[in-house]
């Protein structure tokens, strides 16, 4: 069973093909700058195979048109014909409530799903664009939807709803949705199934630390709480979102510096978060760097990153009567020692104990990095957001074809 | 393992070969004429990852133009509304040149150049447009910015006058979100569905006008800001205050005389003479207090100097004045 990942964004489409008999990646790539100059497809083939194609690709159809072409053609493929393809699962950033797993993809669904998108309108359109694409190129093809947001929507509703006027939930739907909702999916089984035990009743935190951040608690297999909210700039500081802020120092800065909507969205979403503080740079590594050469506000905004990361775990740990495991993915916490380090030390009343051996030898694999003796388990685990796709994607039809 | 570059055309499915000919996708936009409204299109157009060529008379002016929108980002960035990643890719894709030659391969050019007298305008027009039309692909839209000249008049001379339109910004045109798009007799359908599609990706809502002198915005705003001056002239209150009325009485962003010294007091004397000639209605007899300006070279906000002073950062500098109340 081959089954075909896509992640269509405004302007690329980033794709991987597997198989799943073998579980395995056949090939991946990547189309990007799709409708603009420059345009070109990448495509790496598992044998190593690379190749880059130029020319101009007009729209996201296009786009796959070509992808398709190489997966099929005989110098670059990976596939006899596009026969072989059992499935699309498509990575769907916003699903609101209406969509609380993953789905096959109809007339009704896109219909829902086109409702959906003015929650995400600059991440949901395109996404749907890839769907249009395969409905045209590939009809007789069953589509996969998987949602970002779908894993949190088992929130409780204390949990996930704002203190403001309830008639305005009511009438744009503003609640917490929480986002990469695969990943944490994803590290919190694989991370019970590293340690053999059984996620339904286990206390997780799983800690999505890339460039965009969130932290979700995992309670019996459900997600209970999530940090980000409607949009992705709530909760954890990132590279250059500001996370949690006081509503008051928007609207503040919004009156004294004149500034409008758009601005006021670009200041807390490309301005601030580590970058903001620090001046250096939206790279972690790069802060610490700078930091380790006695920058100060480096300094800080590396402080600053661990103690919110830390204020969560105790929230959720509160919010769960306990935590039993926290589980670090994303290309912060599958790397950097210094985050891990820093977010755990001072834990031990909450019974975490970091082996700091482990945790310098844990780089981009699976690996525990809590002592013996820790009652809570630490772990590193690389996320497969691509896998869990897959994965969905050939239980539904699987399931479909029964 | 070393990476291989082919083309991808090798690649299509060959479903539907027509759908990979060139296509109608906007790749280049040519401007002719760079001074502010040209600078603000052309940072907008290039922030939507198309490339634009500007043309200008001179290397000061190109030098000029490309200090201005560097100059115009910074402020951005400073108001919070850009970062320096997106300022340096908006810039590489902007280049000055001054032959007509590199216009070739645009899918669109916007003539937007600064004249005189109206007579000047539109002979400079009708040589701009004849100029670009040599150039260009037969299928390329050329437009003008003008308002209060029409297009049909501009076009009459091109063998191809049916890809002629008229794309009306309103400064400051990156954040004004609408755009009046007029026809003339001779646009063709084709060609006024793609300015249309040019449009869309700017992110304007589009204002579907037939030509008329002035179409709607200056028609309006003209009138306005001669009034204003009327007003003023029969001391019936200070501008300032006259402004403030606007401002806060009707929610206009700026007053007449604001808007008369950002606009520039010389190119709406211009549009009340185009207008006055093309109706012959009084209403649009541009008012002595603007003309008396033009001829001091008093020209608003560009020359520091209009109804109010400026600083050399374009700042109103406000009058010490007496409240009687």
């Amino acid at each position: 069973m081959k089954i075909l990942i896509i992640n269509s964004g405004s302007s690329s489409i980033k794709y991987q093909l597997f198989d799943m008999v073998e579980t395995k990646v056949l090939a991946k790539g990547i189309v990007e700058k799709i409708g603009m100059q420059g345009s070109f497809l990448k495509n790496m083939r598992n044998d190593g195979d690379e190749l880059k194609l130029t020319g101009e690709i007009v729209d996201h159809q296009a786009g796959i048109e070509y992808m398709l072409g190489v997966l099929i053609s005989q110098k670059h493929g990976s596939l006899q014909s596009l026969k072989e393809l059992s499935a699309i699962g498509h990575r769907v950033v916003h699903g609101g409530e209406t969509f609380k797993r993953s789905i096959l993809i109809n007339e009704k669904v896109i219909k829902k799903l086109e409702e959906v998108a003015e929650l995400a309108p600059l991440h949901n359109p395109p996404n749907l664009k890839g769907i249009f694409a395969f409905k045209e190129l590939l009809p007789e093809i069953p589509q996969v939807g998987v949602f970002d947001t779908s894993f949190h929507q088992t929130m409780p509703e204390f949990a996930y709803m704002y203190a403001i006027p309830y008639t305005l939930y009511k009438k744009y739907g503003l609640r917490r949705y929480g986002f990469h909702g695969t990943s944490h999916r994803f590290v919190a089984k694989r991370s019970c199934a590293i340690l053999n035990v059984d996620q339904k009743n286990q206390k997780i935190i799983t800690c999505h630390l890339g460039n965009g951040a969130s932290i979700t608690a995992i309670k019996n297999g459900k997600s209970v709480d999530t940090s980000m909210g409607l949009t992705p700039v709530e909760g954890m500081i990132m590279g250059t979102r500001s996370g949690d802020l006081d509503l008051g120092v928007l609207t503040f800065i919004m009156n004294k510096e004149e500034i409008g909507v758009q601005a006021a969205n670009t200041l807390i979403n490309k301005h601030s978060g580590m970058l903001g503080v620090s001046g250096v740079s939206s790279d972690m590594r790069e802060v610490q760097k700078a930091a380790a050469e006695g920058n100060e506000r480096a300094k800080l905004a590396i402080r600053m990153y661990s103690y919110r990361i830390k204020k969560y775990l105790g929230a959720y740990s509160a919010a769960m009567g306990g935590v039993d495991m926290i589980v670090f993915t994303g290309g912060i916490g599958e790397n950097d020692t210094i985050t891990r380090k820093n977010t755990c030390s001072n834990m031990g009343y909450l019974g975490i104990k970091i082996d700091e051996e482990k945790n310098k030898s844990a780089q981009g694999r699976e690996e525990i990095i809590s002592t013996k003796d820790s009652k809570v388990k630490v772990l590193v685990v690389p996320t497969n957001e691509e896998l869990v796709i897959a994965q969905d994607t050939m239980e539904i039809i699987t399931k479909m074809n029964k | 393992m070393t990476e291989r570059i082919e083309n991808i055309e090798a690649y299509a499915l060959k479903k539907d070969p027509e759908k990979h000919q060139k296509s109608e996708a906007i790749n280049k936009v040519g401007i002719v004429g760079c001074g502010n409204l040209g600078q603000e299109v052309a940072r907008m157009v290039s922030n939507q990852g198309v490339d634009v060529i500007f043309l200008e008379v001179n290397q000061s002016k190109i030098d000029d133009a490309l200090k201005g929108i560097t100059k115009d980002l910074d402020k951005m960035i400073e108001r919070w509304g850009m970062t320096e990643s997106d300022k340096r890719a908006i810039l590489s894709r902007i280049n000055g040149t001054l032959e007509y030659n590199d216009l070739k391969g645009c899918e669109i050019v916007i003539e937007a150049v600064k004249s005189k007298t109206r007579e000047d305008s539109v002979e400079i027009r009708k040589k701009i447009f004849k100029e670009i039309e040599k150039i260009v692909d037969v299928k390329t839209i050329i437009a003008t910015n003008s308002t209060t000249l029409v297009i049909t008049e501009l076009s009459s001379e091109l063998n191809n006058p049916e890809r002629c339109v008229s794309l009306h910004f309103i400064s400051p045109a990156a954040d004004v979100p609408v755009l009046e798009v007029a026809r003339s007799l001779y646009t063709s359908d084709e060609a006024y569905k793609r300015v249309c599609k040019f449009a869309r990706l700017l992110g304007k809502r589009i204002i579907p006008v037939i030509e008329s002198p002035g179409i709607i915005s200056t028609r309006l705003i003209a009138p306005m800001i001669n009034e204003a001056c009327e007003i003023l002239m029969e001391g019936v209150s200070e501008m300032e205050d006259i402004d403030a009325t606007m401002k806060i009485g009707y929610g206009f962003p700026y007053g007449p005389f604001e808007m008369a010294d950002k606009i520039g007091i010389d190119v709406v004397v211009r549009w009340l003479d185009n207008l006055y000639k093309e109706f012959g209605d009084i209403k649009y007899k541009a008012s002595p207090m603007l003309k008396k300006r033009v001829r001091a070279n008093h020209l608003g906000r560009e020359t520091g100097k209009g109804f109010y002073d400026y600083d050399a950062d374009g700042k109103k500098i406000m009058r010490e004045r007496i409240s009687p109340c």
